[in-house]
């Protein structure tokens, strides 16, 4: 009886640590899952509307915090971008492509100090542009998040450097 | 993750000059690279702790091509054969 007694609590107190996780997720789950948004917005399958469109243009934007930091071997990229900036480009890159699949590997989170997050991983954009052509590029890239009103936006993405001819 | 071949050491001096690697100045011989390319790109010094790497299919433009001068911490490991 005891045993019975004994199993039950057992069994109680591992549902207690999974719901725990799954409703108190971590930080490094937090900001995990705003990268995971940013590949599930960035993508875009062939039979894509015009509203689900807009509305990804939308949505990439309030990722990130205002304004925005981009670093990149190509001076021409790199700037402070705004919020509608960041949303109006990622509109216009996105329209030239039929077929986005924007993928993430390797994803090391640290935080150096307190509400801030950073994370170097590798990203990889997989896609065929409305002419037919085949895009396949990886960059590594090293990305610093801040936490406001308890949300992780991205404040500044650098594209590392890795070959330097 | 790439796999290329290191060409040049810290210190050493890299150029290709019509499809041919030259390192101090010297032609180096690379019987792995089967299908030829006109390559040129001017002499550059390897910097400290770094390596230059190239990799074995140069059939593609130059600019096609992915390789350069990397820290030799990104180094993870070696082909076995």
């Amino acid at each position: 009886m005891k045993i019975k007694y004994l199993l039950v609590g057992v069994v109680m107190v591992i549902i207690g640590i999974v719901l725990a996780a799954t409703v108190f997720p971590s930080e490094e789950k937090r900001v995990k899952k705003r990268f995971y948004l940013l590949s599930e917005w960035v993508s875009k399958s062939p039979e894509e509307s015009a509203l689900i469109m807009l509305q990804k243009m939308k949505d990439i934007g309030t990722l990130f915090l205002e304004p925005c930091e981009l670093r990149s071997p190509n001076e021409f990229l790199s700037g402070s971008y705004t919020r509608q900036e960041i949303s109006a480009y990622a509109g216009t890159a996105r329209s030239h492509f039929s077929q986005l699949n924007l993928k993430l590997y390797d994803l090391h989170v640290d935080f150096p100090e307190k509400e801030v997050a950073k994370v170097n991983l590798t990203a990889r954009l997989i896609g065929r542009s409305k002419t037919g052509e085949r895009v396949d590029e990886i960059r590594e890239l090293d990305c610093l998040l801040k936490k406001m009103d308890r949300k992780w936006f991205f404040s500044q993405i650098e594209v590392i450097e890795v070959l330097k001819k | 993750m790439l796999l290329k071949r290191v060409v040049a050491r810290e210190g050493e001096q890299v150029e290709f000059r019509a499809g041919r690697l030259y390192v101090n100045g010297k032609e180096i011989e690379e019987p792995y690279v089967r299908f030829p390319c006109n390559w040129s790109l001017p002499t550059r010094g390897v910097e400290k702790d770094c390596v230059y790497v190239v990799g074995d299919n140069r059939s593609m433009p130059i600019e096609g091509h992915h390789f350069g001068q990397t820290s030799k911490s990104r180094i993870i490991g070696a082909p076995l054969w």
